[in-house]
């Protein structure tokens, strides 16, 4: 194994952690705001750990860039959709709704 | 060893993912199901060499269809509430034999399938021939427009099919009630500003390469239709009652230039819908993408015209 094997593994592993973390606390922690707080970790470090990764097996510069852009859309997606959520469950709170 | 690995956890997630969006204990439950088995099924497309398949399954089959069924979801909450609420199965003496029916179809479908001869010297070759000298490189755009282009205007004549029967079940009054009225929150109009040139572009590479790579006018048409479905969800286009004329025109025109394009060769001597050139091909797959994302646009905001919201 070279070290950009090596190195692409551990980038890799640490990502799954990432997901595996996010997703226990996605199951486990109580409240819908700890939930999301668990769940954008994994959306935005865990996806950056196995995109560079990705690109460093890929070993070329345009699937990096490709990698890349991919990263950022799912940040995009990952940021406003949990923003709505939080704002949708604080709404429902104020008003009296159930949690 | 990896491989296998892989395609067993994907075949055993989609049969998990099937069975559980079917016996779920609610219908909401059942609907984001059925989006996760689109996916993992978009995988496995992709695993077994068919870019084009998974590209129409993720865009049409988890994406759109998932927004349908959850609008769908939302109206049913509004109307029926205690339905809503029912599990998404109902059990039916039918059940049994309709699934051992269905079962022993696919079987003796599958047996004669493998049980064919292939004769490599015939078909394959022609087509293949056929195709080099249209100057499609993709063979399932190819095939799709030289020899099964009566299926590919059907497909879109069902589209409009569609809509027009929708348009009679959800009626006008519908429409005309106004969608509630939220403030728009500032970080969703940083993303549509951000999301909706981005999918216009990808939309368009999809329909471009789809000559030569996976793509074409279904997955761009998908594509272009999820920025509508996001623009109609941020209130900025707005369902409107009565059929004006630019939604119209957006939806027939994939037929009628198709069908135009396939009559007017019959004046040069031409069979009906024989293709003259690969101008037509891409002037067609552009008509048919508009067509098709403003049939899922409009069937999305249940509306038969769409006006422009107040941002």
């Amino acid at each position: 194994m070279s070290t950009t094997e090596v190195l692409a593994a551990a980038l890799l592993l640490a990502g799954g952690l990432f997901y595996l973390a996010g997703t226990v606390g996605l199951l486990r922690f109580p409240d819908v705001y700890s939930r999301l707080h668990a769940l954008t970790k994994a959306d935005n470090l865990g996806l950056l750990l196995v995109c560079s990764g990705l690109s460093l097996l890929a070993g070329s510069w345009r699937a990096a860039a490709l990698l890349g852009t991919i990263w950022l859309l799912g940040l995009l997606a990952a940021t406003v959709s949990a923003h709505l959520i939080a704002r949708h469950a604080r709404a429902r709170h104020f008003n009296g709704g159930e949690q | 060893m990896t491989d296998l690995a892989v395609d067993v956890l994907i075949g055993a997630g989609l049969l998990a993912l099937a069975w559980q969006t079917i016996i779920g204990k609610s219908l909401f439950r059942g609907i984001v199901l059925f989006v996760v088995f689109g996916l993992t099924m978009a995988l496995a497309w992709a695993r077994m060499g068919a870019p084009d398949l998974a590209l129409a399954e993720a865009a049409i089959g988890a994406g759109v269809t998932g927004a349908l069924m959850l609008v769908a979801f939302r109206r049913l909450v509004r109307i029926r509430p205690e339905q809503s609420a029912q599990p998404a199965l109902r059990r039916s003496r039918l059940a049994l034999p309709v699934a051992v029916l269905a079962g022993s179809l696919v079987a003796v479908i599958g047996l004669a399938v493998v049980a064919v001869e292939r004769d490599p010297a015939v078909a394959g070759q022609a087509v293949a021939q056929a195709l080099t000298d249209s100057g499609l490189g993709n063979p399932i755009t190819g095939v799709l427009l030289l020899y099964r282009n009566l299926d590919t205007l059907l497909e879109v004549a069902v589209l409009l099919a569609a809509f027009l029967a929708a348009r009679t079940v959800f009626g006008e009054d519908e429409a005309r009630s106004p969608t509630p009225s939220r403030r728009e929150v500032p970080l969703v109009g940083a993303l549509l500003a951000i999301i909706v040139p981005l999918t216009i572009l990808i939309a368009t590479h999809l329909l471009l390469a789809g000559s030569r790579e996976p793509g074409g006018a279904f997955q761009a048409g998908a594509v272009l239709a999820a920025s509508g479905v996001l623009l109609v969800l941020a209130g900025r286009l707005q369902p409107a009652a009565g059929l004006s004329s630019w939604p119209a025109l957006g939806l027939t025109l994939g037929l009628m230039l198709f069908s135009l394009i396939g009559l007017a060769v019959m004046a040069f001597g031409a069979p009906l819908l024989a293709l003259p050139g690969l101008w037509a091909v891409y002037l067609i797959e552009t008509a048919m993408m508009l067509s098709i994302a403003m049939t899922l646009v409009l069937l999305f905001a249940g509306a038969s015209g769409l006006r422009r919201g107040s941002p």
